[in-house]
């Protein structure tokens, strides 16, 4: 018991943290909680360190303390750490703004959840926990259009919630655990395994937004602040992913599950950028980027089991991920959520203009950046595994990438009518800028430390 | 070690240096350059005197990245800091009164950096990220003067252009990476077989983009459009030679079949880009398609198998070019134009100019003793050498016959016409830098065989070659100089005029289709709601359906009427989610007053979309069962 606990202490330390948010926001102390926040987040990323190395799972193999869950806790904890700040900058000085914080904190909790998992229940207890949190998120503005967006999300969770639940009920009943290193025992028990299959690909694909579960992103993204955008495009996405890791490297391969999924990945960076071509809101358009972007994360989950670069891959991108979504998020903060406001932004503020042509770039894959190590390490884990076509069809992708995001770029270096107002930028804000920004443009040279 | 990574850093320190400060960017840029010149040319004689050198960087995992130092990246690396160089000191008076100066200094020097980091790559990846990085650079570059009429449209058209064509680079190099297992570029060529034929082959795609190849030649004329110094540097030893220098170094990898598809890209674009330049009615367009001509000219000696004789070829051309290049802007800086009735006769006021541009022409027709004479005689000689004489050698006789004609041309219409004064500002450096430039393209062949016993290459042998060459160059050149292109070319003339434009050219070919695609994806997803929804009516609702429907339909009509009733009162709202509504789904949007939000959710969007995820659901679940049985 107590062995197992040492190895919780990130995750300990995060839930101590939440509580202690709580209670200043109770004292309506938002600043309070806001510290609380940033000095827990850093305590549990520096904690989680020397757990690095450990390959190990506690409490009867329920909870994995791995390579997978120990280097999504180094990029979720800091990444939640700047999304914070986002956030303060956003909504600093407003009625409830410390509830923003722990709700934040919390569904980070469940993502760490749902990275190192290795238990249905633990599955369903990091979906419900990312999702209920989110769902308030979302709802924070109390206008018509967060409403709306968060009824929505809601009403989309509990639909796919309740039928993974239910397909999950039959891994259970095939398998007689619900560890899920007891999967193997479904071989040649087809229909069970697709069972199952199904609905983890329901539960999860929603909330990685992959199509065609990816309807409520756009408008959720629209409806909430665009901090809390952020964080959900990148916090509760990565999490999925590396949950579906967790899941399907203990799964037979001969259910067919990798054939599924490298569909499901072709078809959702396709309609993804298509979606986002005709976008004229610029968190629209993004929200429609961060779907496709899930569909390259999803080459690396083909790969699994056959290729040495798959989790490597996933590591790598989901560490590029959210340095880059989050820093073109920060500056759609800045310039304003329409495409128009750009216009002559970046002749207006140079230096954050180019910051977005860095992230937008990254995320299109141009070397050097870090996207693209990520996106490289992807399609060779897809060719390793024989999936040539699946990395082709994400090659083809990139030019498409290319016109969705030269279309922000271009028009932040247009002449605009009439001086654009100069808005003051926030310091949190530009501590995440420079941060999100320096990670992207030279992690890219140094992704040698990364496990490979 | 430290001359590679000089090479490099310092253009690319110094360009930062020129962005950040602002102020001096002249004095930055010869600083970076000098420097880097100085390394480039250590670097050579350290490779002279024996040895490689190599620098290995942590890069991705398993896959660090490398620069190396052998003959051939040492020369290659070389001639573009000469070049550089030379442009530069020439750019220090063209730019001398621009405002936006330290832009284009920084940009042309992060474009230096790029493209020394290509030449010295040791592994694929470096390949690629200088391979962007030259490619957005230059994009910069050529669009530098964004404000004037048809320059972005030109800068986009090259990036677009190039960057569809690299989709070949892309995947040559991860079937060389995912064959050879190993990003290494030495330990890739060692692939036979249908993986290097297939690797070949794509690469080609690569080179045929930025080295302007047919059909992909459009966009570099075009490119023009960017200041003459621009021109002189990418267009003519460095962005455009990326893809003969990559071709020649991935040679000994090529197996027969990609030779002979290197061999007639070159030898078609070498005709068909020379008939271009002999229309063409601008000095710079005429210039850009000679261009192509001469790179086509250095593929076919690749594709006959001596890929030394394109390497001479592009030494060679480097010099000429860039010297031909600023001569031209030379003309465009007195007449406010490059169009050859603007030009006429402007080489009468600046003989020194004239007789430059003229050493250059000659040498690129290849007249001896100038450069170009020995370099075209080995590409000859490779052809009469080679296992496909029968068409690559009467390819290569006809591009050097076109070198000579359109030359000609070029130089009559500089010397004849009326000569106007001209003002003599800013020519020091304009001079100096053209001054080095024509030394070389006279003296340069001098060079090619100490050149050669380096690369530790033999060339055919060149008697027939250096015969029929010059017959070839002279007659060109007298055809060029005393008949006119409408007489010489005759119902060729109006294809070659709009650059034998098939089917719309590339624009009708993909840039319109795509255009087209991406608009019918504006109505894609609505769609494809709506057919899958009537799916799941029919197979679902039966006849309860229709009166479901109809009262849909009545619902949807009292929401257009409210809806438009709020638009014009909350206009003020609205234009934050205007255009997107109709959009997506044309029925709903988020402005609808609050207390019928929850109507819309029983009606409209979610169960939907729901429907949709369901038949998603169900398509995953069929494919799944479906899978074994095929297997």
């Amino acid at each position: 018991m107590a062995r197992d606990l040492s190895f919780l202490f990130p995750e300990l330390m995060l839930a101590s943290t939440v509580v202690l948010m709580l209670v200043a926001e109770m004292l309506r102390a938002p600043r309070l909680a806001l510290a609380f926040g940033l000095i827990g987040l850093g305590l549990s990323t520096a904690l989680t360190l020397p757990l690095l190395e450990a390959d190990t799972s506690v409490f009867g193999g329920t909870y994995r303390v791995d390579l997978l869950s120990g280097w999504a806790k180094l990029i979720l904890l800091p990444g939640t750490a700047l999304a914070l700040l986002m956030t303060r900058a956003e909504i600093a000085g407003k009625d409830r703004e410390g509830s923003v914080y722990v709700l934040l904190c919390l569904v980070t909790l469940g993502a760490l959840m749902l990275a190192g998992g290795g238990d249905m229940m633990l599955l369903v207890l990091g979906v419900v926990l990312t999702g209920l949190g989110s769902f308030a998120m979302v709802a924070w503005p109390r206008n018509d259009a967060a409403t709306e967006a968060a009824m929505k999300y809601l009403v989309f969770g509990a639909v796919t919630g309740s039928v993974m639940i239910y397909g999950l009920t039959f891994w259970f009943g095939g398998a007689g655990s619900t560890l899920f290193s007891e999967l193997g025992a479904l071989d040649g028990k087809p229909l069970i395994a697709l069972a199952g299959l199904v609905a983890v690909l329901i539960g999860l694909g929603y909330k990685a937004a992959l199509v065609p579960f990816q309807f409520w992103a756009p408008d959720a993204y629209d409806g909430a602040p665009v901090s809390v955008a952020a964080f959900l495009s990148v916090i509760t996405k990565v999490a999925a992913i590396f949950a579906f890791a967790q899941v399907l490297r203990d799964l037979p391969v001969a259910t067919g599950w990798p054939f599924v999924v490298a569909l499901i990945a072709a078809v959702t960076m396709t309609l993804g950028y298509l979606a986002a071509l005709v976008q004229t809101n610029a968190v629209r358009l993004l929200a429609y980027s961060s779907v496709a972007q899930a569909g390259y994360f999803m080459m690396g989950i083909v790969a699994l089991g056959t290729s040495a670069l798959a989790l490597p891959s996933v590591i790598v991108f989901g560490a590029a991920y959210v340095a880059m979504n989050l820093g073109a998020f920060a500056v759609i903060m800045i310039a304003g959520r329409n495409l128009d406001d750009f216009k002559g932004f970046g002749r207006a503020r140079p230096v954050v203009g180019v910051a977005m042509v860095v992230f937008l770039l990254s995320l299109t894959g141009i070397p050097p950046l870090f996207g693209f190590v990520g996106k490289v390490l992807l399609f060779g884990a897809a060719i390793e595994t024989g999936y040539l076509w699946l990395a082709v069809i994400g090659i083809l992708n990139s030019v498409l990438a290319l016109a969705v995001y030269l279309r922000i770029v271009v028009s932040m270096y247009q002449a605009r009518e009439g001086d654009a107002g100069r808005t003051e930028m926030a310091p949190p804000l530009l501590v995440v800028l420079w941060a999100t920004a320096l990670v992207t443009a030279l992690m890219g040279l140094f992704a040698g430390v990364f496990p490979g | 070690m430290t001359m590679l990574a000089l090479i490099i850093l310092a253009p690319l320190l110094a360009g930062l240096a020129a962005l950040v400060l602002r102020r001096a960017p002249e004095a930055i840029a010869l600083a970076g350059v000098g420097l880097g010149f100085v390394a480039a040319m250590a670097l050579l004689a350290g490779i002279v005197s024996g040895g490689t050198m190599q620098l290995v960087l942590p890069g991705l995992p398993q896959m660090p990245l490398r620069l190396v130092a052998t003959p051939l990246t040492a020369v290659f690396s070389a001639m573009v800091a000469t070049v550089a160089a030379s442009v530069l000191i020439y750019a220090v008076g063209y730019m001398r009164s621009d405002p936006e100066k330290p832009r284009f200094f920084g940009i042309l020097l992060l474009f230096v950096a790029a493209m020394q980091a290509l030449v010295l790559a040791g592994d694929w990846i470096t390949v690629l990220a200088a391979w962007e990085l030259i490619g957005f650079s230059s994009y910069l570059l050529i669009g530098f003067w964004h404000g004037r009429d048809g320059v972005p449209g030109a800068a986009m058209r090259a990036f677009l252009y190039t960057r569809s064509a690299d989709l070949g680079l892309y995947l040559g190099i991860f079937v060389l990476i995912g064959w050879a297992g190993t990003a290494e570029i030495s330990a890739t060529l060692d692939i036979t077989g249908t993986p290097a034929l297939v690797a070949g082959l794509l690469l080609l795609i690569g080179a045929m983009g930025k080295s302007a190849q047919v059909p992909l030649q459009d966009w570099l004329q075009r490119a023009m459009a960017g200041p003459t110094p621009v021109s002189a540097l990418l267009h003519s030893a460095t962005l455009v030679a990326a893809g003969a220098i990559l071709l020649i170094r991935v040679t000994p990898m090529l197996p027969a079949g990609a030779l002979i598809a290197v061999g007639l890209v070159g030898g078609v674009t070498a005709v068909v880009a020379g008939l271009i330049a002999l229309a063409e009615r601008d000095l710079k367009r005429l210039l850009a398609a000679s261009t192509s001509s001469q790179y086509g000219l250095m593929l076919l000696a690749i594709g006959a198998g001596v890929p030394v004789a394109a390497l001479l070829h592009l030494i060679a051309h480097a010099a000429i070019k860039s010297t031909l290049f600023l001569g031209a802007g030379v003309f465009q800086h007195d007449r406010d134009s490059t169009d050859m009735d603007a030009v006429a006769g402007a080489g009468r006021a600046r003989p020194l100019v004239l007789a430059a541009f003229g050493i250059a022409a000659l040498a690129l027709a290849g007249i001896p003793p100038l450069a170009g004479f020995f370099s075209k005689d080995a590409i000859l000689a490779a052809a009469l050498a080679a296992p496909g004489v029968v068409w690559l050698a009467p390819l290569a006789l006809a591009g050097t016959v076109l070198t000579g004609a359109y030359m000609a041309r070029a130089l009559r219409v500089l010397w004849q016409g009326e000569a106007q004064p001209v003002l003599g500002k800013g020519m020091g450096w304009m001079g100096a830098g053209m001054a080095v430039l024509t030394a070389l393209a006279a003296g340069l062949g001098f060079a090619f065989t100490p050149l050669e016993h380096l690369l530790e290459a033999e060339l055919p042998p060149e008697g027939t070659a250096m015969i029929l060459g010059l017959m070839a160059a002279l007659s060109g050149l007298v055809l060029g100089w005393f008949i006119q292109p409408a007489r010489l070319m005759g119902p060729v003339l109006p294809m070659a005029q709009r650059g034998f434009a098939v089917a719309g050219g590339m624009d009708g070919l993909v840039l319109r289709p795509s255009l087209a695609f991406a608009a019918a994806c504006e109505g894609f997803e609505r769609r494809l709601l709506a057919s899958q929804l009537g799916l799941v009516r029919i197979l679902s609702l039966g006849t309860a359906s229709s009166a479901e429907r109809s009262d849909n339909r009545l619902y949807a009509a009292t929401l257009q009427v409210g809806r438009m009733n709020l638009r014009l009162g909350d206009s003020a709202e609205t234009t934050d989610t205007k255009g997107i509504d109709g959009l997506i789904f044309g029925l709903v949007d988020r402005t609808i007053a609050a207390g019928r939000r929850l109507r819309l959710l029983q009606s409209g969007l979610i169960h939907r979309e729901l429907a949709l995820t369901v038949m998603g659901i169900a398509v995953i679940a069929a494919v799944l069962l479906i899978l074994p049985m095929s297997s």
